[in-house]
């Protein structure tokens, strides 16, 4: 099954991106992932304190009236790469349906060469999102709210 | 009680103060490699402790002649004054420090507090990537009374000689064999190396602003676990970053003469075949 066809953009995109590139567009994406609403703040808070330097991503989806799927994303500056990685899929998935999300490859990324730019550890911590979406994709799926 | 070697730690203050000295080099080195990207002390270059110091092929460091390459193309003469900061309350500024002393590089120092001090106290970042005129920097041979590779680490287990394990608690424990969430990989076995005491390497540091904690406070956690002095240590975590920061500490704040970092550390360890282990 294809890609949602905004994440296919973004992975054709880095393929042909030089690993500075990358680098540049993965800082805008981290730039430019909206604060969290105010609403959710209260959620966020409810999340458990994260032991040491790993980085606290908070995650929480909505389903539209029609079915897709918005995410909001809650990560501190300081980790810009999982930032950015978080906010290309937010790009890439958000306003998908449940189903779509859950189709997404685990390995639909290798095209993109990421590794030019960022570490294995980063590349592990972006599959961690993405399975992390898939898991409240598959809560919205069942719960339907 | 001042540090030992205070000569080797510069404050915020200091840097801010030698932006433009031609005879200081600053260099950023954190585990978030896009931290530069977002913004970096005017005049840094970025220096990764992957994608720049690491071998390409083997698990090692670059060799001496890549590591001559990398100095060479950050403008640094043996006589510059290097300056490491980064994130994570400095761990890959560390790093690279001992990375450097290890192809001797004397002129070395830590900005004390790290990334974290200098954006809390409002400093200038910038966005702009400096280029310095190419130098042919000669490296020397490695130092490798900095460095402990795992022959050694077994005698020293096995002599029952100080072993420093900076790793976090459940680490030690071995109920965790990465730090708490990150991915549990890189180990086949959970646990610490027969004889190593615990000391997590944030326990040097000042929670609030990443500083290195007083010099007394500094004797009172290393001597109080044992750690003194005298003895030849040898310092260890999963990779060999948090354990740089740990050795830099006692090397250098405290002045033992006879620290090493073992970087091969758990990922190493903790996959060796025939290896004792505690739990």
């Amino acid at each position: 099954m294809s890609l949602p066809s905004k994440l296919q953009e973004i992975v054709d995109d880095f393929a042909s991106m030089t690993r500075e590139e990358k680098v540049e567009t993965l800082v805008a994406y981290s730039e430019s992932l909206p604060p969290l609403p105010d609403r959710l703040k209260e959620l966020r808070d409810k999340m458990e304190p994260v032991p040491e330097c790993m980085t606290p991503v908070f995650l929480h989806g909505e389903k539209q009236p029609d079915g897709g799927i918005i995410f909001y994303f809650d990560i501190p500056p300081q980790s810009p790469t999982v930032r950015g990685l978080a906010s290309l899929l937010a790009n890439g998935l958000n306003g998908s349906k449940p189903e779509e999300i859950l189709s997404v490859p685990g390995d639909f990324f290798l095209p993109m060469n990421l590794q030019e730019a960022i570490s294995q550890q980063r590349i592990n911590g972006f599959i961690g999102v993405l399975a992390h979406m898939k898991q409240t994709a598959v809560k919205l799926l069942s719960n339907g709210s | 009680m001042p540090y030992v070697h205070p000569e080797y730690l510069v404050e915020t203050e200091w840097v801010a103060e030698h932006l433009n000295d031609p005879n200081v080099r600053i260099i950023e080195s954190d585990e978030d490699a896009l931290l530069y990207a977002v913004g970096h002390i005017p005049g840094a270059v970025q220096v990764d402790w992957f994608s720049t110091l690491q071998h390409p092929l083997r698990r090692d460091f670059l060799t001496k002649e890549q590591f001559e390459e990398v100095a060479s193309n950050i403008g640094i003469t043996n006589d510059t004054t290097v300056v490491f900061y980064g994130d994570k309350s400095n761990w890959f500024a560390c790093y690279a420090l001992w990375l450097f002393q290890y192809y001797g590089h004397e002129n070395v120092k830590i900005m004390n507090g790290g990334r974290l001090k200098w954006e809390q106290e409002n400093r200038p970042l910038t966005k702009d990537v400096p280029s310095y005129q190419r130098t042919s920097y000669k490296a020397k041979d490695p130092d490798k009374s900095i460095r402990a590779f795992r022959d050694e680490v077994r005698e020293q287990s096995d002599s029952k000689k100080p072993l420093v394990d900076v790793r976090s608690p459940k680490e030690y424990s071995g109920e965790l064999i990465s730090m708490p969430n990150y991915p549990q990989e890189g180990a086949q076995r959970g646990g610490h190396i027969p004889g190593a005491v615990s000391i997590p390497w944030s326990q040097a540091v000042n929670e609030a602003d990443s500083t290195f904690k007083t010099p007394e406070e500094l004797r009172a956690l290393y001597e109080g676990k044992g750690i003194t002095p005298e003895g030849e240590v040898i310092a260890y975590c999963r990779i060999g970053e948090r354990s740089s920061h740990t050795w830099f500490v006692l090397k250098y704040l405290l002045g033992y003469p006879k620290v090493k970092n073992y970087d091969g550390s758990w990922t190493e360890w903790g996959n060796l075949v025939d290896a004792p282990i505690e739990k």
